[in-house]
C-alpha cells in the first residue's frame, strides 16, 4: 500500500523541518509549487485483492455463517431453540437449502414441534437487494413432528418478544382458577380454624380502615384550611367597631368607608361559603368510595366462603366446578398454546405501515435499534406467496400420526401491504389410525383490528388417555371425534374444544395406585361404569380475563352421585363455614364500618355548623350596614335597603 | 504488542514522512470513520475505498481507526440518541428514511439502524473539526519536537529494533 511520503528502511527520510510558518514540509529539488494529486488509482488493486479474499471466504464459511445466524435468528423469534445442521448458499440462482431443522417445542423441552430433512427456498433477487426475502418457492421434503430430543433444549434466553410471549401466556393460563376435586371424608363436628388474616375480606377491612384513617385527615385538614374562625373574628371585630354608628355620627366620608369595609368583610364571608361548599363536594366524594369500599368487603367475603370450604376440602356438587377440576388443565393448555402463536404471529406480523422497531444486529458496540420503513408499493420485508407441502408425521406423533398435505398462502410481516390475510389449511391424505383430520385458519392483520382464527376437526382419531386429577384412575376415550375452535379477535377470546367417545374405558393408574376412601370409591365405581364421554369445554371473555365453562357427562354423573351419598352434612357443614367467616369478618368490620359512619356524622355537623355560623355572621353585616344608613341615601354607595350581595367594590 | 508497536511505527513514520498536513489530516478524518461507526457496515467499504484511491495517508487513517474506536464504544449512548431523533423524531425525514429503506441497495446500508445512522450523522459534523485539529497537530509536531524525536534514542531503537524487524518480515 502506497502511503504518502513513506520511505524504505533502508532510505533516509527526505523530510526535513520546515521553514516557513505554515509547517509545509520543504525538502531539496521539490517545488514549491508542485501539485499532489489528487488519485492514486494503483490503490485499488489491494481492495480488489480484499475483495476476492472476502468473496473465499464467503464461499469457504458462508454456509456456516448462515446456519448460525439463522438459528440464532429462529431462537429469539420462535422461544425455542431452533437448529439447522447444514445451510447451502446459491448465490447465482438465489436459493437457499437448510437441512437438519429442529424446532423445540416451547412448553415441552424434551420434544421438537418439528424437524425437516430438507428444505429449499427459491427467492426473488431484487427483492434481497431490498433486505427483504421473497420466497418464490419453497420445498419441503421429509418432516417429523412431536418428535423426542435427544437433549433437552435450553430455554431461549435472549431478550427478545419470544421470553416475554412465553412468560405473557403462562400469566394468561394462571389467570383461569382451576377449582380442586375434593373427595376426602371429612368430620362434621371439626372446627373451623381461621386465620383472619388470610381472608380476603378481612384484608379489605383493614384496607379500608386505612382509607377511613386518611379520608378523616384529608377533611380535618380541608376544614382547617377553611380559616372560618379567622374571618368571622375579623367580621365581628368590624361589626363592634361600627356598633351604634350612623351616618350621621361618621359623616359622609366615614360612612362610605364603613360601607365598603362592610362590603369586604362580606365578600369574605361569601368566599369562605364557597369553600364550604367545595369542601362538602370532597367530603362527600371520600365518604362515597369509603362506602364502596365496605361493598367491597361483601364482594370479598364470598371469596372468602370458597376458601374457607376449601380448608375443610368440602366436595363440591356444581357440575361446572367438577367438569373445571376434571378437565380444566388439560382446556388450558390446548388454549394457551394457540394464543402462544397468535401473539407471536401479531408480534411478527402486525396491522398497519408505520415505521417498525427492532433490536439491531448483535456485535460488540450497541446494537441500537433498527427502523423498518414499509411503503404500500414496496415488498414486505418476508412474503412466502404459497407453499404445498406433504408432511409425514410419523409414530412419535401419536394420534395424529400420517400423511398430510399442508397449504399456506401470503406468510408475510407486513399483511397491509399484502393486502390479504394470511390462510392455511391442512388434510390428512393418508397412513395412521384416523378417518379424517382437516385443519383450516387464517391470520388477519390487514386491518387495524387483528384476527386470527382455527379450526381443528379430527374423527376417528384416537384420542390421548387423560389421568384423573383426584382418582387413581386413567380414562382412556379410545377412538372419537375432536373438534377445537379459536378465535381471537383483538383482545377477545372465543374457543370451543370438544371431545366425543362412545369407546371409553377406564384403567387403574398403577403409578398413583393407593387405598381409596369411602367417597372416592363411590365415585369410582360410579365413574367406571360410565362408557361415553361427551366433553364441551369454552373459553371466553379476554386475554386478561379469561373465562372457562367445562361440562361433561362425567362431572354430571360425579355431583348427582356426591349430592345423593354426602349431601346433607356437605350442606350443614357449608352453613358452618359461612357462619364463621361471617363472625370473623363482623367482628373486624364492624368497627370501621362504624367509624365510616361517624365520619359521615362529623362532616355532615361541621358543615351545617360553619354553614349556619357563616350566615349568621352575614346576616349580622347586613343588619349593620341598614342601621348605618339609618334609612337615608348615602350618595355613591345606593339607599339603606341595599344589601352586601353585591360584594366589596373593586 | 506486534500491532501497538506497528501502530506506533506507522505515526512516527506518518508524521515523519513527507506527506503534506493536509494528507494526514484528511486521512486522520477519514480513518475516524472506521472506529466511530460499527465497522462491518457498507458505508465502511465506501470509507476504506476513498483511502485507497485518494492521495491521503492510509496509514494515518489506519492510526485513526484504532485510535477512535474507544471514542466510538464512549459515545455509542449519544449516537444512538441522535440516530433515534433523526429516524424518528423528525417527521419531515420520514419520507426519506422510506425511500432510503425500499430502494435496491441503498437499503443494505442499515442506516435505518439508530447507532449506524447516529454515528455517521457524528462522524459527518466531527469531519472538519478533526481535519483541522490533526492538520495544526501534524503542522505544530513538525515544528517544534519532530526533528528532535527523530533524533533521539528512542526513535533511533525503534526504528532498529529487532522485534520490528521480525515484524517488518511479515509486513506485506
Amino acid at each position: 500500500m502506497f502511503t504518502p511520503g513513506s520511505v524504505r528502511n533502508s532510505e533516509p527520510s527526505p523530510y526535513t523541518p520546515p521553514t516557513g510558518p505554515s509547517g509545509s514540509p520543504t525538502h531539496p529539488g521539490a517545488k514549491a509549487t508542485k501539485r499532489v494529486r489528487v488519485f492514486r488509482w494503483q490503490g485499488i488493486i489491494p481492495l480488489v485483492l480484499a475483495g476476492a479474499l472476502t468473496f473465499a471466504g464467503w464461499t469457504l464459511f458462508g454456509g456456516r455463517i448462515l446456519r448460525t445466524t439463522l438459528s440464532e435468528a429462529g431462537t429469539d423469534a420462535m422461544g425455542a431453540q431452533f437448529d439447522i445442521a447444514e445451510a447451502r448458499v446459491a448465490i447465482m440462482a438465489t436459493t437457499v437449502e437448510l437441512r437438519g431443522i429442529t424446532l423445540a417445542d416451547p412448553f415441552d423441552p424434551n420434544r421438537n414441534l418439528f424437524e425437516i430433512a430438507r428444505l429449499r427456498l427459491e427467492l426473488e433477487p431484487r427483492p434481497l437487494l431490498e433486505k427483504k426475502i421473497v420466497v418464490r418457492r419453497l420445498g419441503i421434503t421429509d418432516v417429523r413432528t412431536s418428535t423426542r430430543r435427544e437433549t433437552p433444549a435450553q430455554p431461549s434466553t435472549g431478550g427478545g418478544f419470544a421470553p416475554r410471549a412465553l412468560a405473557e401466556v403462562r400469566r394468561f393460563a394462571g389467570q383461569f382458577n382451576v377449582p380442586l376435586l375434593s373427595l376426602t371424608p371429612f368430620d362434621t363436628f371439626r372446627a373451623i380454624a381461621l386465620d383472619p388474616s388470610q381472608l380476603h375480606a378481612v384484608q379489605a377491612t383493614v384496607a379500608l380502615g386505612h382509607s377511613a384513617d386518611s379520608v378523616k385527615s384529608a377533611i380535618e385538614a380541608a376544614y382547617a384550611s377553611l380559616r372560618l374562625q379567622e374571618t368571622l373574628d375579623s367580621s365581628a371585630a368590624l361589626a363592634t367597631r361600627l356598633q351604634g354608628t350612623n351616618v350621621r355620627t361618621l359623616g359622609l366620608d366615614g360612612a362610605r368607608r364603613a360601607v365598603t369595609d362592610l362590603r369586604t368583610a362580606s365578600a369574605r364571608i361569601d368566599s369562605a361559603k364557597r369553600r364550604v361548599d367545595a369542601l362538602v363536594a370532597d367530603a362527600r366524594r371520600g365518604i362515597d368510595t369509603l362506602q364502596a369500599g365496605v361493598g367491597a368487603i361483601d364482594a370479598a367475603r364470598r371469596e372468602d366462603y370458597a376458601f374457607a370450604r376449601g380448608l375443610l376440602k368440602l366436595p363440591t356438587f356444581d357440575a361446572p366446578d367438577i367438569g373445571a377440576a376434571l378437565f380444566g388443565k388439560v382446556t388450558i393448555d390446548r388454549f394457551q398454546q394457540a394464543v402462544y402463536w397468535a401473539t407471536l404471529a401479531r408480534e411478527h406480523a402486525p396491522p398497519g405501515l408505520l415505521p417498525r422497531e427492532s433490536v439491531g444486529p448483535q456485535r460488540r458496540r450497541r446494537s441500537g435499534t433498527t427502523l423498518h420503513f414499509a411503503r404500500q408499493e414496496s415488498h414486505p420485508r418476508f412474503l412466502l406467496r404459497r407453499a404445498d407441502v406433504n408432511v409425514s408425521i410419523g409414530g412419535g406423533g401419536g394420534a395424529a400420526a400420517g400423511e398430510y398435505a399442508i397449504a399456506a398462502s401470503d406468510i408475510t410481516t407486513e399483511p397491509a401491504i399484502v393486502g390479504r390475510p394470511t390462510l392455511f389449511a391442512a388434510r390428512r391424505v393418508g397412513g395412521g389410525d384416523v378417518d379424517s383430520v382437516r385443519i383450516t385458519g387464517s391470520i388477519d392483520h390487514v386491518s387495524a383490528n387483528a384476527r386470527e382464527v382455527v379450526n381443528v376437526n379430527a374423527s376417528g382419531v384416537r384420542l390421548p388417555p387423560l389421568a384423573l386429577p383426584v382418582l387413581p384412575y386413567t380414562m382412556d376415550p379410545g377412538r372419537g371425534t375432536s373438534e377445537l375452535r379459536f378465535m381471537l379477535d383483538g383482545d377477545r377470546l372465543a374457543g370451543r374444544w370438544s371431545v366425543r367417545s362412545g369407546d371409553l374405558t377406564w384403567s387403574t393408574d398403577s403409578a398413583r395406585a393407593r387405598a381409596m376412601n369411602s367417597i372416592e370409591t363411590l365415585v369410582a365405581r360410579a365413574l367406571t361404569g360410565i362408557r361415553e364421554l361427551d366433553l364441551v369445554a369454552d373459553v371466553s371473555g379476554t386475554i386478561a380475563a379469561p373465562r372457562l365453562a367445562v361440562r361433561s357427562n362425567l362431572d354430571r354423573q360425579i355431583a348427582a352421585r356426591l349430592r345423593a351419598v354426602i349431601g346433607e352434612e356437605v350442606t350443614a357443614m357449608q352453613t358452618k363455614v359461612r357462619a364463621e367467616v361471617d363472625r370473623v369478618v363482623e367482628e373486624r368490620s364492624a368497627p370501621v364500618r362504624a367509624r365510616i359512619v361517624e365520619l359521615r356524622a362529623e362532616s355532615d355537623r361541621r358543615i351545617a355548623d360553619a354553614r349556619s355560623r357563616l350566615d349568621a355572621e352575614k346576616a349580622r353585616l347586613e343588619e349593620r350596614l341598614r342601621a348605618l344608613s339609618g334609612g337615608v341615601s348615602i350618595p355613591g354607595i345606593g339607599g339603606g335597603t341595599e344589601t352586601l350581595t353585591r360584594g366589596a367594590p373593586s | 504488542m506486534l500491532l501497538l508497536i506497528k501502530l506506533l511505527r506507522s505515526l512516527v513514520k506518518t508524521l515523519h514522512s513527507d506527506g503534506t498536513p493536509a494528507q494526514i489530516a484528511f486521512g486522520i478524518a477519514l480513518g475516524a470513520a472506521l472506529g466511530l461507526t460499527p465497522i462491518m457496515n457498507a458505508h465502511n467499504l465506501v470509507v476504506l475505498l476513498l483511502l485507497a484511491i485518494l492521495n491521503v495517508s492510509f496509514a494515518a487513517g489506519l492510526f485513526a481507526w484504532a485510535l477512535f474506536v474507544p471514542v466510538g464504544f464512549l459515545l455509542d449512548p449519544l449516537f444512538d440518541r441522535l440516530g433515534h431523533w433523526l429516524l424518528v423524531g423528525q417527521p419531515a425525514l420520514q419520507p426519506l428514511w422510506t425511500a432510503w429503506d425500499n430502494v435496491p441497495g441503498l437499503a443494505l446500508t442499515n442506516f435505518t439502524n439508530t447507532v449506524v445512522l447516529g454515528s455517521v450523522a457524528g462522524w459527518l459534523l466531527l469531519f472538519v473539526p478533526i481535519y483541522i485539529a490533526a492538520r495544526y497537530g501534524v503542522v505544530r509536531y513538525r515544528a517544534t519536537i519532530g526533528e528532535r524525536v527523530r533524533h533521539s534514542r528512542y526513535y533511533k531503537t525503534l526504528q532498529a529494533s529487532k522485534l520490528y524487524n521480525v515484524y517488518t518480515w511479515f509486513r506485506p
